[in-house]
């Protein structure tokens, strides 16, 4: 026998009062998702729309939770919890998608979206040019959990508090440091697929994302500067927070921060550049991740995120990169972002090369791109942010491997006469064909004759997609790999969020443009 | 469904019924939103969304606690208060307190239209088929994206503050592409009223654009004269007044701080003719009737005749200066004291420069003076001797806002079109000028187009 969520939140309410109520009292309203009977909801979705003439319909009936917490100096600035609880059904008629969604989670109501969503596709489908086909996908009854210890829900808020002014107290130890400001967000997904092609699949996802900035100033001079951490989202738990060096980071953040204000400014010209993967993972995030997106190349993207570079008739044949440029498109990568057991059209997680030995070799691709470039099969990577958002192509955990041997930092800077070693991310842009970009960074070191020489400022590199891969000479062992990763990947429109990882090694790139940053203003 | 006010009322009443906080902000937003997307002439995707949110923030002993549900039953409600009031309860002390508003009266804006809300799904068809039609027509793909949203929210306050607001926008972003590739045209416009989008005049200008880039050259990057469009200005700064922020410039890391912890206001820092305002009640660019504090909002100068006239104080950070918070920005708004002049007029007062018809993927790179970084996209032109010579390829930009607009550099201002950032989709909007410059700094070419 079910209890409806009311008669639940009445009986947890009335018989422990607010102060003794579990750690997250919309524990509550997550537990009386067991009163909604998703199967029986998507019944009514995948009837009305294969009643209305839908060849293909999907549910999701989706949780979302999220706890931000933000504090500067030694005071907390926020403390916030939310929810929201919802579903959206996509049918595909006379091939035209339409989507609708509503936040009540009800028969009625998902019989009324479902129309609404037929009605829509239906309207647009008079004047479509090019049916939507999708490819078949096995029929899945599943469900899964990503790989977390520690459920970052169930960590008392207080300790959270406690952590991140410690932080701040320990980034403001260095004399110099004038402000420090950290915050941690943690999200939760729970979500229900069901397809028409009978796949019902129960998801429950954890992501972390702890964080921090410090700035000093020369107010003297007007001067400042700012250092962020280095450590950046994963799909891990609160073991994340306990495990990542994050105090030792805080001081070494402050001392930077403050030596950055008295460091050299940087001479443009030619360098061989040395990247740290908490840098890295961003240039291959705007220079790989993207560029790869079957969307962009079909110019499905062309009005806001842009098209690419690559084309379906470059695959197999483009040069991207040096023959030791290996970069892997990965779903099933553990603490990834973008892992998951099953896309949102029930397409399992996979692991496949876009470029082998340095050669463009493959697409990221959903069920209705994969057609369209001879594949039977999708990759996997339809993704939306919400119940309310239509699912389309989102990016997938895309790394760099790393070399067989156990390079290290030193045998790389060992082989540099004139370069720059580059941690943490700072300024990117790139453009919409992904050919040309400039990157920062948060600290940046001088390398002379194979050794650090001294802190430089002002630091930021162009250069072009295929010239900048076609330049990596070097890559460490697997000991420097790192995940880094973007909590919130912009794309589509209405734009979406999606979280996504980048793993690489440290890497060497030849003879790259250095530019100085730094404008005299009268 | 949105809210009506009496229905919105009945929920922050209620939320702020359940809590024995001392203190409490209880607010609530209804939405509905639609959107149609298309791609190399062919429909991609079309949904629409149907969603409420209930916030509520409680001090209890100056502590806060804040939280947020999309369930608006009683029970959902409650537990959202509670939770709120469990945060509050474990926080430390809230040292930037301040006591929630007491009754404010508010001068209502127009920024709603009904036809908005309601689009007419076969309707919104036509008119991208019609587009599709013309992109056929001229030989170019097309791909572009119609969003409609409408909402209606509340906030009210423990103190006796209650705040009901309608709001609705539409906006139509397009972008023709040559099928060879080689030419490429973009258009947006928004307005809160749907009879007052011209879709027409955004396919026929992405098409035109798209047209006229063909067969671009390569040209030296260096520093140029410019004429950017109103487009192109949005791009660089439609979120830039937004950016005076009072207590980042007095704490000494701003564009607007200077040596000795002072901050540039009263300095004459742009060209005299520009203004800088923020004003909810113009016709074409209705800004909300409440800042974001929940403020009646008023017409607010940040720059006047480029003197920095104000910088935006909080109400937090008011008080610590001992003065009155700033009822504002809602909009932005550039203008100039001066005659404004016409694109034409600026091409024909250029003896050597660019056109930029727009930017992207525009990131800050020193904050110190407002340094971005970003690329010219979808159609840049020589203009020589009063006259458009031919497209060039895209460049790379590093420059300072700040000089950008600082005397000395700004040479035509044009009059103010409603227009949103490119990367923003339509979603916001602003009212700026088309500008001429002495000087802009392109750093290096893209073969991107």
């Amino acid at each position: 026998m079910t209890t409806s969520r009311r008669d639940f939140l009445k009986v947890t309410g009335a018989a422990l009062g607010a102060v003794t109520l579990p750690a997250w009292v919309f524990e509550a309203e997550a537990a009386a998702d067991v009163s909604v009977d998703k199967n029986k909801l998507a019944d009514v979705a995948l009837s009305t729309a294969k009643r209305l003439g839908a060849t293909y319909a999907d549910i999701r009936i989706n949780r979302y939770r999220f706890e931000s917490l933000s504090t500067r100096e030694q005071q907390v600035q926020n403390v916030s919890r939310s929810q929201s609880f919802g579903f959206g059904v996509r049918a595909l008629v006379k091939g035209t998608w339409g989507f609708a969604s509503s936040r009540i989670v009800t028969p009625e109501e998902v019989r009324r979206v479902t129309e609404q969503a037929v009605e829509i596709a239906r309207a647009n489908a008079v004047f479509q040019r090019k049916p939507i086909q999708i490819v078949p996908t096995p029929k899945v009854v599943a469900s899964w959990k990503s790989s977390f210890e520690k459920d970052p829900f169930d960590v008392p808020i207080d300790d959270k508090i406690q952590f991140l002014l410690k932080l701040n107290q320990t980034a403001m130890k260095a004399q110099g440091v004038g402000f420090v400001n950290s915050s941690m967000f943690f999200v939760n997904e729970q979500k229900f697929l069901a397809t028409s092609d009978g796949s019902r699949i129960d998801q429950y996802l954890i992501r972390s994302f702890p964080g921090f900035t410090v700035t000093a100033i020369n107010r003297a001079s007007g001067d400042f500067q700012t250092r962020a951490s280095l450590g950046g989202p994963q799909a891990m738990g609160y073991e994340y927070l306990e495990k990542y060096p994050w105090m030792v980071e805080a001081e070494q953040a402050g001392d930077e921060v403050v030596a950055k204000l008295k460091a050299k400014s940087v001479e443009p010209g030619k360098y061989d550049l040395v990247l740290h993967p908490s840098h890295l993972w961003l240039t291959i995030h705007e220079s790989v991740g993207h560029p790869t997106e079957l969307d962009r190349a079909l110019w499905w993207e062309a009005n806001y995120a842009g098209t690419s570079f690559l084309t379906p008739d470059k695959t197999g044949k483009l040069q991207f990169g040096s023959k030791i440029v290996n970069f892997v498109a990965d779903r099933t990568q553990p603490a990834g972002l973008a892992t998951t057991g099953y896309d949102d059209e029930g397409v399992p997680g996979q692991k496949w090369h876009l470029v082998k030995d340095g050669l463009f070799v493959d697409w990221q691709t959903t069920r209705d791109l994969a057609p369209l470039v001879g594949r039977k099969q999708s990759y996997g990577c339809l993704y939306a942010e919400s119940w309310g958002a239509v699912p389309f192509p989102r990016m997938p955990n895309v790394s760099l491997e790393p070399a067989k041997e156990a390079v290290s930092l030193d045998n790389l800077l060992g082989e540099v006469e004139n370069g720059i070693l580059i941690y943490g991310n700072g300024s990117f842009s790139i453009d919409q064909q992904r050919y040309n970009f400039q990157f920062g960074g948060q600290t940046f070191y001088e390398v002379k004759k194979g050794k650090i020489a001294g802190m430089l400022r002002d630091v930021a590199y162009q250069s072009r997609t295929t010239d900048f891969w076609g330049a990596c000479d070097g890559l460490g062992g697997p000991a420097t790999y790192q995940l880094g990763g973007s909590f919130n990947d912009g794309k589509g429109e209405p734009t979406q969020s999606n979280a996504v990882s980048h793993g690489c090694p440290i890497a060497r790139f030849r003879g790259i443009n250095v530019l100085n940053t730094a404008v005299r203003t009268a | 469904m949105l809210l009506t006010e009496k229905e919105a009322r009945a929920i922050t009443e209620k939320m702020l019924g359940y809590t024995k906080a001392d203190d409490a902000s209880a607010s609530v937003t209804s939405e509905t939103y639609s959107h149609l997307r298309f791609a190399a002439n062919s429909f991609l995707t079309s949904g629409r969304r149907e969603n409420m949110n209930a916030n509520v923030v409680v001090w209890i002993n100056r502590k806060r606690g804040a939280a947020s549900t999309n369930d608006m039953d009683d029970a959902s409600l409650r537990a959202a208060v509670e939770e709120a009031e469990r945060l509050a309860n474990i926080s430390p002390v809230d040292v930037e307190y301040m006591p929630t508003l007491k009754a404010q009266t508010y001068k209502p804006s127009l920024g709603y239209a009904e036809a908005t809300a309601n689009v007419p799904l076969v309707d919104r068809a036509k008119a991208v088929g019609d587009i599709i039609t013309a992109s056929e027509k001229a030989g170019v793909l097309s791909a572009g994206f119609h969003q409609a949203q409408a909402s209606a929210g509340a906030q009210a306050t423990k103190n006796g503050n209650f705040d009901y607001e309608r709001r609705s926008i539409v906006s139509l972003g397009m972008t023709a592409r040559t099928l060879d590739g080689a030419g490429s045209g973009y258009f947006l416009r928004s307005h809160y009223d749907i009879s007052r989008l011209d879709t027409a005049r955004i396919s026929r200008e992405a098409i035109r654009r798209a047209l006229e880039s063909r067969n671009s050259r390569l040209l030296d990057a260096g520093v140029y004269p410019v004429i950017l469009e109103p487009q192109a200005v949005a791009d660089l700064i439609g979120g830039f007044g937004f950016g005076f922020d009072a207590r980042s410039a007095e704490e000494g890391r701003s564009a607007y701080s200077v040596a000795g912890g002072k901050t540039k206001v009263g300095e004459k820092i742009f060209d005299e003719r520009i203004n800088i305002l923020s004003d909810p009640w113009r016709a074409d660019l209705p800004g909300s009737q409440s800042t974001q504090a929940g403020l009646p909002a008023e017409v607010v100068y940040l720059v006047r005749n480029g003197v920095l006239e104000n910088l935006v104080y909080s109400r937090y950070w008011a008080q610590k200066r001992e003065r009155q918070p700033t009822p504002g920005p809602v909009n932005l708004i550039m203008e100039t004291s001066g005659k404004p002049s016409t694109v034409e007029e600026m091409i024909q007062n250029t003896s050597r420069g660019l056109l930029v018809s727009r930017f992207w993927y525009i990131r800050g790179v020193d904050p110190r003076t407002a340094t971005l970084t970003g690329l010219t996209r979808d159609g840049v032109w020589l203009v020589e001797n009063g006259k458009i010579q031919y497209p060039v390829r895209n460049f790379r930009f590093n420059q300072s806002m700040i000089q950008m607009l600082a005397p000395g550099n700004v040479e035509m201002i044009g009059t103010p079109e409603r227009v949103g950032s490119s990367e923003g989709q339509g979603g916001s909007a602003a009212l700026l000028p088309a500008l001429k410059l002495k000087a802009f700094k392109f750093t290096s070419q893209s073969e991107a187009v």
